[in-house]
C-alpha cells in the first residue's frame, strides 16, 4: 500500500502536467487508442454480430478465412510488390534530385527546382490524383496526345492490367518524393565537408568520396525516408480510390482497399482482421529498417 | 579544391536534367489551369494546347451547385474546418508535448506517449472505420466537432514540438522555478514565448496537411453539407459521365489556396516538415 500511496502522492504533486496532457491524452485515447483496439477486438468477431452490443466471438475465424480467400492473398503479394517498387523509385529519384541540387553544378535557380519538386507534397493528393487520372486518359489526356505528336505508341495507363500500377507508383512519386528529397537535402547540408577534403587530397576519386564518404554520413536520412517510405506505400489508398477503384482485374487492388471494400458491404470481422495484418506487417518492416540501419550505424 | 569546381558541360547537363524534371512536375498545374479554362469539346480535340483559346471564367460559376450543395457551402467548410483544426491542433499538441517532454517519469506519461506512437503507425486509412464506431458511440456522426477533433492529432505537430521542447536547456526553466514562479507561469510567461516561431511554423503545415485531408470527412459526414472541397472534387470525379472542364475548375479551386500560401511560406514549410521528419 506504500507504494501506491506514494505513486497517488507523485501524480497529486504532478497534478499541473495532468491538466496540461489531458487534451492531448483525450485525443490519442479516444480517436486513436481505442479505435484500434475496437478494431482488433471486431476482428475476432462474427461480421453479421460485430455491431451489436453483445457481438458473438469466433476466434480466429476471420483470420483464417482471411488468409484462404485468393482474392487477399494476391492483394498482398500485389502490395508488397508495389511497395517495394515505390519505396525503390521514390528514394532513388529523391536522394539523386537532392545530390544535384547539392552539388556546386547548380546554383542559380536552385531554390525553384526545390520548390517544383516540393510543390506536390503540399498539393490536396486529391486534386493531384484526379489530374493524374485525367492526363492518362485516352481521349482527354495530355500524355497519349503527347507520345502521338513524337511518333511513340500510345500508353494504356490506367486501362491496361500491364500498365496500371506502374501509372499509379508514377502519380504517387509525384506527389511524395519532394518531402524525401528535403530530407535528403537537410542530411547533405549537415554532413562534415573536412572529411571529402581530407578525402580528396588523400587522393580519392569522385566515386570514392561518395561512396566512402558521403554516402556513410546520409545514413539517418535513408533509414528516415525508408521507414517514412514503407509506412506510406504500405497502405496505400487515396491514389486507388481516385484513379483505379482496384482495377483494372484487380491489378492495384492493395490491401488497405480492398478492407475497405469489404467494410463497405458490412464484413467488419474479415475487413479488421486484414487491417490487423497490415498493421502487424507496416510494424515488423518498419521496426526491421530500423533496427537494420542502426546497427549499421554502430558497425 | 580547384579541380572540384565543375566543368561547363557537367553543368550544361545537370541544368537540363533539374530543368526537365521540374518541367514535367509543374506541367499537370498548368494543364489543369488550362482544362479549366477550355470548354471540354475542345480538349478532346487537341489536349496540348499549352493557352486556352480564349479566357473565359464562366465554368466558376457552372459549378456553382455540386451534388446538391452550393460550392460556396464546400469552400466555407474547409476554411472553417481546417482553421479550426489548426487552432485545435497547436493548443493541444504542444501542451502535450510540454508535458510529455518536462516530466517523462510521472506515471502513465510513457505509455501515453507509446499510445500516440502506435496510433501513427495504425494504417491510416483503416483506423479510419473504427473511428466510424466511436463517432458513432459517441454520437459525432455528421458533426463538424466530429471532424476537428480526428484531424487535430498528427505525428509532425508532436514531433516537432516535442523535438523543441527537449532542446530548451534544463537551467532555464530551473532558475524560474527558484525564483519563485509556478509551473504554469514557466510554461505561459517563458516557455511558449519562446516556442513561438516553431508553433507558426506547426500550424503552418498543420493548415497545409489538413486542407488536404478527404477520407475522415467523408467517413464522419452524414451528407454533402460538411464536404470540404477535397471531397467534393472526389465525389464529382466519381459520377457518371463527368464534366470535365468543371472537374478541372474544382482542382483549381481546392489546389490554389494551399499552393500559394506554401509559395508565400515555403522556407518555413519545407525546413519544419524535414526537421518534424528526422526527429521521428
Amino acid at each position: 500500500m506504500g507504494n501506491m500511496s506514494a505513486t497517488l502522492d507523485e501524480i497529486w504533486r504532478g497534478r499541473i502536467f495532468y491538466l496540461f496532457v489531458l487534451p492531448f491524452a483525450a485525443l490519442t485515447i479516444v480517436f486513436g487508442v481505442w479505435p484500434i483496439l475496437l478494431s482488433i477486438q471486431v476482428s475476432f468477431t462474427a461480421s453479421g454480430t460485430a455491431l451489436r452490443p453483445t457481438p458473438t466471438y469466433v476466434g480466429l475465424a476471420n483470420y483464417v478465412s482471411v488468409f484462404g480467400d485468393p482474392i487477399f492473398l494476391a492483394s498482398l503479394t500485389r502490395t508488397l510488390i508495389y511497395t517495394t517498387l515505390s519505396v525503390g523509385a521514390n528514394l532513388a529519384f529523391a536522394l539523386g534530385f537532392a545530390i544535384l541540387l547539392d552539388s556546386a553544378l547548380i546554383k542559380r535557380g536552385n531554390l525553384f527546382f526545390r520548390l517544383a519538386i516540393f510543390l506536390p507534397v503540399v498539393t490536396p493528393d486529391v486534386a493531384g490524383y484526379v489530374v493524374w487520372r485525367w492526363l492518362y486518359d485516352r481521349s482527354f489526356g495530355a500524355l497519349n496526345a503527347f507520345l502521338k505528336m513524337l511518333g511513340l505508341p500510345a500508353f494504356s495507363g490506367l486501362s491496361s492490367a500491364d500498365t496500371a500500377m506502374i501509372s499509379l507508383l508514377i502519380a504517387e512519386l509525384w506527389h511524395h518524393a519532394g518531402f524525401y528529397m528535403i530530407i535528403f537535402l537537410a542530411n547533405l547540408a549537415i554532413r562534415n565537408r573536412a572529411l571529402e577534403e581530407a578525402a580528396h587530397i588523400d587522393g580519392a576519386t569522385t566515386w570514392q568520396r561518395w561512396r566512402y564518404v558521403i554516402l556513410p554520413q546520409l545514413r539517418p536520412a535513408l533509414v528516415i525516408n525508408t521507414v517514412y517510405a514503407l509506412i506510406q506505400f504500405l497502405k496505400t489508398f487515396t491514389v486507388v480510390v481516385v484513379m483505379t477503384k482496384g482495377g483494372p482485374n484487380d491489378q492495384t487492388n492493395f490491401v488497405s482497399y480492398y478492407a475497405y471494400q469489404l467494410f463497405d458491404q458490412g464484413r467488419y470481422g474479415e475487413a479488421t482482421a486484414m487491417a490487423t495484418i497490415l498493421f502487424g506487417i507496416v510494424i515488423v518492416m518498419s521496426m526491421s529498417a530500423y533496427v537494420i540501419g542502426e546497427r549499421g550505424a554502430n558497425r | 579544391m580547384n579541380d572540384m569546381r565543375p566543368n561547363r558541360l557537367l553543368q550544361i547537363a545537370a541544368y537540363a536534367v533539374a530543368g526537365v524534371t521540374s518541367a514535367l512536375f509543374l506541367y499537370p498545374y498548368w494543364w489543369m489551369l488550362v482544362s479549366a479554362l477550355r470548354p471540354t469539346r475542345a480538349i478532346m480535340g487537341n489536349p496540348l494546347r499549352f493557352f486556352p483559346e480564349r479566357f473565359d471564367l464562366a465554368i466558376f460559376t457552372e459549378i456553382g451547385r455540386i451534388g446538391g450543395v452550393e460550392l460556396s457551402v464546400y469552400a466555407w467548410n474547409s476554411v472553417l474546418i481546417t482553421t479550426l483544426s489548426t487552432l485545435l491542433s497547436v493548443a493541444v499538441t504542444a501542451l502535450g508535448a510540454y508535458a510529455l517532454v518536462r516530466r517523462p517519469d510521472l506515471p502513465g506519461f510513457r505509455l501515453l506517449r507509446y499510445g500516440f506512437l502506435v496510433t501513427i503507425m495504425y494504417p491510416y486509412m483503416l483506423l479510419v472505420i473504427p473511428v466510424y464506431l466511436v463517432m458513432f458511440k459517441l454520437g459525432l456522426l455528421g458533426s463538424y466537432a466530429g471532424i476537428i477533433l480526428f484531424l487535430a492529432l498528427g505525428p509532425i505537430q508532436f514531433f516537432l514540438f516535442e523535438q523543441f521542447f527537449r532542446a530548451i536547456p534544463g537551467e532555464v526553466i530551473e532558475a524560474a522555478l527558484i525564483d519563485g514562479a509556478s509551473e504554469a507561469q514557466v510554461l505561459f510567461r517563458i516557455v511558449l514565448p519562446m516556442a513561438a516561431p516553431i508553433t507558426a511554423t506547426v500550424a503552418l503545415i498543420t493548415f497545409l496537411l489538413n486542407w488536404s485531408q478527404w477520407f475522415p470527412i467523408l467517413v464522419v459526414s452524414r451528407t454533402p453539407d460538411t464536404y470540404t472541397l477535397p471531397v467534393a472534387l472526389l465525389s464529382m470525379n466519381s459520377e457518371l459521365g463527368s464534366n470535365f472542364q468543371g472537374i478541372m475548375a474544382l482542382a483549381v479551386l481546392t489546389t490554389l489556396p494551399v499552393a500559394v500560401l506554401f509559395l508565400m511560406a515555403q522556407k518555413r514549410v519545407m525546413a519544419g516538415m524535414a526537421s518534424g521528419a528526422v526527429k521521428g
